[in-house]
């Protein structure tokens, strides 16, 4: 990149040369599911912590995906793992799961 | 010549393969197990993408099919397989000896009731598409009892796509093809009806492929002003005033959304017909993993089954359009007359 | 022949005190082992329990009903009850009358092990022993009865179907050398007994048999030899039994005796869960009993190899397995041992979850949510009571609509906690591992409850239900699932309902059954409504859904199949409807089922008579205005 002289602000663009594809990999092979997701957004809507929160793993998956892991766990601490979205998802993702092996897998405090 | 083609199921493919094999000079028997010819068509008001009365699509359809013997209220009891003809016994007691039968039994309507979260048949106003066809055909009829279901001035109105399609929780992993186009022009449709209402769309991905049917969704953004919410509906409640509170995501801002209606639309999607499952259990058709009649092949034969003499025409085999349904009756005629000629 | 009576000893006892004394020294460190683990108050409590005269009756009613009669197999199962019966008490019955033959005849010999266990050898016929025939006669009726069990075990080895069982599990080595080495003992103690019986004495099966072995061996040279034999096979099995099965033996007592002193798993592996795991006779019960193992490959996922693989440590399978099951309890409850397996799968599932990251931050800014105005009518003088539908009764809303119908019916104001949203049970999270973040959210929920000031609280979730009365500190609060209400209302004549031709057969969902022990309620409500047809597995033998919150991996796939499975034995005899009482359990159902499914609230909302008539109504309601 060329150096102008000056700092810009960080870039907000979702750079996916740079997502941690590695341990994107290690999920997938535990949950082969995650790649299921069709975005439809059912999880997040019959989310019983949503109410309160910005709980939901729709956008946990899309953002891991991106390499945002830090800003993922956001859309997961909240998660009661009460099983509604595992119950509503069209794609039979095992959401229930998946919230326990995201926290698993990226370790993430 | 005598030969005969018994034709299962009276609807569009039914009724215009029967007509163009009758043409051909064959000796056509059409077997319809209700009491009308037209199957969902003669239900339907108008038609996507413009909004031709169906009613015009079945009269011409009926006009062409003089000469067809037809039994109304008639079921298939049994099929057998003679030497290179099929046995089949009716209902009513008439034995045909068919040398091709064609299969014609179209599709079932998903019972929205089994996707409970939605309240149909449990909440005061909400009902499907196909309820939303009749009240339209029934406001040219004067004396028709209007749907208590529907209110008189609705404010709010929204439409549930993929109901019953697109959801391997139910059992249907396929898309059932024509409920986007139908939700828009419903949509449409009922703005007409109720230009002071809002009308909301949840949708999973709009499937707009058809000729002009993006012009169709390009109105009711434009024209309409229909409220298009990418986002599947979780679940619906029924607050005090017995209005409907519909909980989704929109995916696209990624949040909850929740809207209070006063009517709710779901698109019911299409399944095999359980009345023509019953027919190909007798034969041994096979069906694919979706429920639907298997072709011989997916691209070449769509027409043929996996057994000799008995061919398909329609929506058993899969959701389709009534464009697409109209050609393979054709195509299903052409097929049937390719596979007479090894009997002369 | 005379030395071995006076001298009362002979090397061929030595195999079997090896075992003896190495399996004594084993069960002492083991013992101490557990003891140690077991937190100091339970250990008080054990403590107490051998003073407390209702618990002791209570261990030597369960010792000897389930350690050496097995009533609970008679009860299913007959011929494998008797199997397993025979055996056990056969020969704790042969111990028990060795040492009184040992104690009467030769009271100097009193203190030797294995003296009662080779009693015949070291004793001659005379007039003094004479007088004990009937307990000669004992011992060879006994070891007869043994033999017969014995029989029937190597037979069901062959075809297990004949003694009511599907599968059997699969013996590891060492259970086939103790295996093989518990059919050898009694054969050979037989005919050792047969070959002394000349000197020694005898009954009804040793004497004959002595006679007619004494027609064709009139020597005495294979006496010695089948002493051997008899006792390094019986000093095999007792050096064996460590690594085996047959650790239950022992074990299965000492389980009672924790389990009635009120004692709870709290780890996976030490404490009071190790003394369930060696508690575990492998007998394969909870094989049949498992609702995965509708397909033959779940088989591996079985209760009886999740307590093997915690013998070996096998941390990898533990987890694979704890994480697969359905929690469902049918295993449990049907366990001759009553090994709580599913309790020790959440304690394992703890170890790896319950130090996952969290934040239940939110928690704090929720406020109880207010009455709604309009469910509290004035004109009614009842207390309201405070309804609890639950998370997944959300997307069954038919339920919850019922259960609004059934209080209006019945002219109960009603408070509805979660009508717009509420929070979850906690009981997801505890089944999930994680029991820390449960605790939150029990805290949470007590306070909205308490807050929301009712005495009575309804609730349309089984598992909502089963955490509500199990782990939340709600006293003075009736807590009631609405099943036991409907009937609660019924009774009271606040709820009439019309008798129909339907044939309804009822379906015990996993937490209010097997988990609640809720069977008799819903089946009297459906009995006023029409006729009730048994399913062919009910009540503790009910079949899981597959829904079941309890399993964390279980696919999409696998859970079908078990919902067909399930619902094949529902539609055993035909029923109009089935009927459940769990939202869950209605929506997996709903999906796959060929007959209507409907929870009990519902059926219940469809027979309901008017209770008044109009004008009736009227007058009620002025006299509430007085």
């Amino acid at each position: 990149m060329a150096d102008f002289g000056y700092s810009l602000t960080p870039s907000s663009r979702i750079d996916l040369n740079k997502a941690d594809r590695e341990t994107f990999g290690k999920l997938v092979k535990l949950e082969p599911d995650v790649l299921k997701c069709m975005a439809c957004g059912s999880c997040t809507a019959s989310c019983t912590a949503g109410v309160y929160t910005r709980t939901s793993i729709r956008s946990a998956i899309l953002y891991l995906q991106n390499g945002r892991e830090k800003e993922a766990l956001e859309f997961i601490k909240g998660c009661m793992l009460c099983g509604k979205c595992t119950i509503v998802c069209p794609r039979a993702i095992n959401t229930r799961q998946l919230v326990l092996s995201i926290c698993k897998i990226y370790n993430l405090k | 010549m005598n030969k005969n083609v018994i034709v299962i199921g009276g609807g569009p493919a039914g009724l215009e393969a029967s007509a163009q094999l009758q043409n051909m000079g064959y000796n056509v028997i059409l077997v319809e197990r209700t009491h009308e010819l037209g199957g969902h068509l003669a239900k339907w008001d108008r038609l996507f993408p413009d909004g031709v009365p169906a009613k015009s699509v079945l009269d011409s359809l009926l006009a062409n099919i003089g000469g067809v013997k037809y039994f109304l209220g008639t079921e298939v009891q049994s099929v057998n397989l003679l030497e290179k003809s099929y046995n089949v016994i009716l209902s009513n007691g008439i034995t045909i000896l068919a040398n091709a039968v064609l299969i014609a039994s179209g599709f079932d309507l998903f019972p929205a009731e089994k996707k409970e979260e939605y309240g149909y048949g449990i909440y005061d106003h909400v009902i499907t598409n196909a309820d939303l066809e009749s009240f339209f055909a029934s406001r040219k009829d004067k004396q028709a009892v209007p749907d208590p279901r529907i209110p008189l001035q609705p404010q709010k109105i929204g439409f549930v796509h993929c109901v019953g399609s697109r959801d391997e929780k139910i059992g249907n992993r396929h898309c059932s093809k024509v409920c986007c186009a139908t939700a828009v022009k419903q949509a449409c449709e009922i703005k007409e009806e109720f230009p002071q209402a809002d009308v909301y769309c949840f949708y999973m991905d709009l499937r707009m492929f058809g000729r002009n049917y993006e012009d169709l969704y390009l109105k009711a953004q434009k024209d309409y002003g229909i409220r298009f919410i990418r986002g599947r509906v979780s679940e619906v409640a029924e607050d005090i005033d017995k209005k409907l509170v519909v909980k989704a995501e929109d995916t696209l801002s990624g949040k909850p959304v929740k809207v209070t209606l006063d009517l709710l639309v779901l698109m019911a999607g299409m399944k095999n017909s359980g009345a023509g499952q019953q027919v190909g259990s007798m034969i041994s058709l096979e069906t694919a993993e979706d429920g639907f009649f298997s072709c011989r092949d997916s691209v070449y034969s769509l027409q043929k089954s996996n057994k000799n003499g008995i061919f398909f025409a329609g929506a058993c085999t899969g959701p389709k359009t009534l464009p697409d349904t109209l050609h393979e009756a054709r195509a299903a005629a052409l097929t049937v007359h390719n596979y007479m000629k090894n009997f002369e | 022949m005379k030395e071995r009576i006076l001298s009362g000893y002979d090397n061929f006892v030595l195999p079997f005190m090896i075992g003896m004394v190495f399996l004594c020294i084993y069960l002492l460190i083991g013992l101490i082992r557990i003891l140690k683990h077991i937190p100091g108050p339970d250990r008080k409590k054990l403590a107490l329990s051998f003073i407390n005269p209702r618990i002791i009756y209570k261990d030597c009613r369960d010792i000897l009903c389930d350690c050496l009669l097995h009533v609970k197999i008679f009860k299913r199962k007959a011929l494998l009850g008797y199997m397993h019966a025979s055996i056990a008490f056969g020969w704790f019955m042969i111990i028990v009358i060795g040492h009184i033959e040992v104690a009467l005849y030769t009271p100097q010999r009193n203190g030797l092990i294995y003296y009662p266990v080779f009693f015949r050898y070291f004793t001659m016929e005379n007039n003094h022993t004479l007088r004990g025939a009937f307990f000669f006669f004992l011992m060879d009726f006994f070891l007869l009865v043994i033999l017969s069990g014995i029989a029937l075990a190597m037979y069901k080895r062959v075809r297990s179907i004949a003694l009511g069982m599907r599968r059997t599990t699969k013996p590891s080595l060492a259970d086939r050398i103790g295996l093989y080495c518990l059919w050898a003992i009694f054969p050979l103690r037989l005919l050792a007994e047969s070959f002394t019986a000349g000197i020694s004495g005898g009954s009804f099966l040793t004497k004959p048999m002595n006679f007619l072995f004494a027609n064709f061996l009139s020597n005495d040279y294979h006496i010695l030899p089948t002493w051997w034999a008899y006792s390094t096979v019986l000093g095999t099995f007792l050096l064996v039994m460590p690594f085996t099965r047959y650790m239950h033996i022992p074990t299965e007592a000492f389980l009672i005796l924790l389990r009635n002193a009120g004692l709870k798993v709290t780890r996976p592996r030490k404490g009071f869960a190790e003394a369930e795991i060696y508690a575990c006779s492998s007998c394969g019960i909870c094989l049949d009993a498992c609702p995965m193992n509708m397909q033959k490959k779940n088989l591996k996922y079985s209760s009886v190899y999740f307590i093997r693989f915690l013998r070996r440590h096998n941390t990898r399978k533990i987890n694979e397995i704890a994480d697969k099951c359905l929690m469902c309890g049918k295993c449990v409850a049907l366990c001759p041992v009553g090994v709580e397996s599913c309790a020790i799968k959440r304690a394992q599932r703890s170890t790896v979850t319950d130090g996952l990251y969290y934040d239940y931050s939110y928690l704090k800014t929720l406020s109880p949510v207010p009455a709604n105005p309009a469910d509290v009518s004035e004109t009614m003088t009842d207390k309201p009571v405070l309804y609890y539908a639950g998370c997944m009764t959300h997307l069954t809303p038919g339920i919850s609509k019922a259960m609004k119908e059934i209080f209006r019916a019945a002219e109960i104001p009603y408070r509805f906690l979660d009508e717009n949203g509420g929070i979850c049970c906690g009981r997801p999270l505890m089944l999930a591992g994680k029991e820390k973040a449960a605790r939150e959210l029990v805290r949470k929920n007590t306070e909205l409850i308490r807050a929301a000031g009712c005495d009575t609280l309804v609730l349309s979730c089984p598992i909502c239900f089963k955490v509500f009365r199990e782990e939340y500190d709600l006293q003075g609060i009736t807590i009631l699932h609405h099943t036991q209400y409907i009937e609660n209302l019924i009774r009271k004549g606040k709820l009439k309902l019309n008798a129909t031709s339907r044939s309804y057969v009822y379906h015990d969902p996993c937490e209010l059954g097997r988990g609640a022990k809720v069977y008799e309620e819903p089946r009297r409500i459906l009995e006023r409504m029409g006729r009730l047809v048994k399913a062919e597995k009910e009540k503790e033998e009910s079949i899981c859904c597959g829904g079941s919150l309890g399993s964390l991996t279980l696919n999409y796939e696998d859970r079908i199949k078990i919902t067909r499975g399930s619902l094949k034995a529902l539609t055993y005899n035909h029923p109009d409807n089935i009927i459940t009482a769990c939202p869950l359990c209605l929506k997996t159902f709903a999906a796959q089922s060929p007959v209507k499914v409907m929870d009990i609230a519902q059926a219940v909302t469809e027979n309901l008579e008017a209770i008044r008539e109009p004008a009736a109504s009227g007058t009620e309601k002025t006299q509430f205005g007085n």
